[in-house]
């Protein structure tokens, strides 16, 4: 009685968390003439004609490739840089390494709001506004904390005797982190692209603040296109928002082992 | 290959001080074994060679050089650590192939190489395993391969056969001591297991409290122990100290008898006792004896006896072998 009891209940609250997703596609696949009929009401006849203009009318092959490219920048550069500093926090001695490791901490603390206007003025002043490159930057800064967190996390769970067997074995510390470390950290890379591709694939507000010029533009903020004042183009909207989310789906089903691994590194040993 | 010399060495935590002033002086192919109950040194003062741990007085001489500054990739030694140390990811060749490569040796040298070394060590077949699909005692062979494969000056082994069984612990034991002479290269072993110190060491080095107790042959350390430390901890079963009357009647603070230096028998210089509990080995029995003034002791004879738990028997120590210390623990010379 009681696991049917579960059951019910973790099944009303899946369909509450689908629901949006489902209204989404329904929409994005009816055509206009069928708007009139009840929102959840699945589409009678399927039309693509949404998607299409969404594509080539509306921008968005640029958008898309725009937050690609930001995305698996964002995604690749992190890994490095996060694992060098989540190696170094863990397998080395140094001067100063209590500082840096509160100087983390606080990174995660402070939140992304809060340092906005600031953020937006380094930008500007590094002559980096309307670039990718301004984006990418204030993306890594923000979400580096985060992820030294994670591969310190999984670091800490690498036996120390095998970095010394390393070392005795002759292997700088970069041939240690690269040859002997990172080949066995796949849960935590895994976790830190996905999660760090994800941040960045769905981030508004500094891809509002920092590109202010269309043909910069990323998805998140080509969304608000369809949304005016007065108006709100409910078809794109919904067509827009599926071609969002439909990469980040499939990365989330691919890598979903390896993902719940990094996350839970640590956690238990 | 090369001696190895520690001249005045010691280690500190912060304040605390952990090895004090260790001078000993090990030569060019030895098999020297550190051991000594948990937290005496041994490990920090194995990891001081290899360089794992920081020098904080004295010196570590590798040969002819002063190691103290040098990192462990250039002190040219190889260590085998107890829990194997294997990389998860690479094979057993790459295993044991890994300080090759990274000296950018070419494929075909590093592949003799290991195949040499596989060979020795019955690996053969599993050289395109990986660590996770072996047996512990293949790990360890595995550990030992990486560790000869560079034909380094010093082999540094830390307690590398704790994780055995005790069948394979014996017989890797063996494969070790066959192999360091074959190699003849130095070997310095860590271990508890007094056992295995006794079986493999050239030289025996016990330690106790940071301090090096005593240093000498198996057997040396076995006759003549200088202190009561080393007389309770070389052998096994280890030795009984008995105080009291029994102990006054030959001029000593404490008596050390051997388990295997009591007899069974009659007489006023026997000390009678009650068996507690009868241990049958087959080639010896163990006795567990109570003896009033003297305490639980321990007796070893030789061959199968028919004593049973509640029997009185009467012990007579053979007075030539005992040991006598004072109220310090150490040895009375007669």
């Amino acid at each position: 009685m009681g696991r049917w009891l579960l059951l019910f209940v973790l099944g009303v609250i899946a369909i509450l968390m689908v629901s949006p997703l489902i209204l989404t596609v329904f929409t994005s696949f009816k055509p206009t003439t069928e708007l009139v009929n009840p929102p959840w009401a699945p589409p009678v006849s399927l039309t693509f004609e949404h998607y299409v203009r969404v594509w080539t009318e509306a921008g968005f092959s640029r958008y898309f490739f725009n937050t690609l490219v930001i995305s698996a920048v964002d995604a690749v550069v992190m890994i490095v840089i996060a694992s060098l500093a989540a190696y170094a926090m863990v397998f080395m001695e140094f001067r100063g390494k209590l500082v840096l490791r509160v100087l983390f901490l606080i990174g995660l603390m402070i939140p992304v709001t809060a340092i906005v206007l600031p953020l937006f003025q380094i930008v500007r002043g590094f002559g980096l506004l309307n670039t990718h490159l301004g984006v990418i930057f204030a993306d890594l800064a923000l979400a580096l904390s985060v992820f030294v967190f994670v591969f310190s996390s999984y670091f800490v769970g690498v036996p120390k005797e095998l970095h010394e067997a390393a070392r005795i074995d002759g292997a700088t510390e970069f041939q240690i982190y690269r040859r002997v470390v990172m080949p066995i950290a796949v849960p935590a890379v895994v976790t830190t692209a996905l999660l760090e591709f994800l941040w960045s694939w769905n981030d508004l507000l500094l891809r509002l603040l920092l590109l202010t010029r269309d043909e910069m533009r990323t998805l998140s903020v080509g969304l608000l296109n369809f949304q005016g004042t007065m108006t709100r183009d409910v078809t794109g909207l919904s067509s827009g928002t599926v071609i969002m989310a439909i990469p980040v789906v499939l990365l989330f089903l691919f890598f979903q082992r390896h993902f719940v691994r990094g996350m839970t590194a640590g956690a238990v040993k | 290959m090369a001696g190895v010399q520690l001249i005045n060495l010691s280690k500190a935590y912060g304040d605390v001080e952990v090895l004090h002033d260790i001078n000993l002086s090990i030569a060019d192919g030895e098999f020297v074994v550190f051991v000594g109950p948990s937290g005496c040194g041994k490990s920090t003062l194995l990891r001081m060679i290899a360089g794992l741990e920081k020098v904080t007085g004295g010196d570590v001489m590798i040969g002819e050089k002063r190691a103290n500054d040098l990192s462990p990739r250039q002190r040219d030694i190889a260590m085998v650590f107890q829990s194997y140390a294997l990389y998860p990811q690479m094979t057993v060749a790459q295993n044991m192939g890994f300080s090759l490569s990274l000296e950018r040796r070419s494929k075909d040298e590093i592949s003799q190489k290991v195949k040499e070394a596989a060979d020795a060590l019955k690996l053969g077949p599993f050289l395109d395993r990986k660590p996770g699909q072996l047996s512990g005692g293949q790990r360890q062979r595995v550990a030992i391969g990486r560790a000869i494969v560079r034909n380094p000056q010093v082999f540094l082994l830390d307690e590398p056969l704790s994780n055995l069984d005790a069948a394979l612990r014996s017989e890797t034991r063996v494969e070790i001591s066959e192999l360091h002479q074959r190699m003849n290269t130095t070997m310095i072993y860590v271990t508890h297991d007094q056992v295995e110190a006794m079986t493999m060491a050239d030289r025996i080095v016990v330690l106790n409290g940071g301090n090096i107790e005593q240093v000498g042959s198996p057997m040396d350390l076995y006759n003549h122990p200088e202190s009561e430390f080393v007389a309770g901890f070389i052998g096994s079963p280890k030795m009984n100290f008995v105080k009291g009357r029994y102990a006054e009647a030959v001029g000593a603070t404490t008596l050390g008898v051997r388990p295997e230096h009591f007899a069974i028998g009659q007489g006023d210089d026997t000390w009678e006792g009650r068996v507690t509990l009868v241990e049958r080995l087959g080639h010896d029995t163990i006795l567990y004896v109570n003896v009033p003034d003297a305490g639980a002791l321990t007796v070893s004879l030789d061959g199968q006896h028919g004593h049973q738990a509640g029997d009185t028997v009467h012990l007579r120590p053979q007075l030539e072998f005992v040991h006598r210390f004072n109220e310090i623990g150490q040895p009375i010379v007669a």
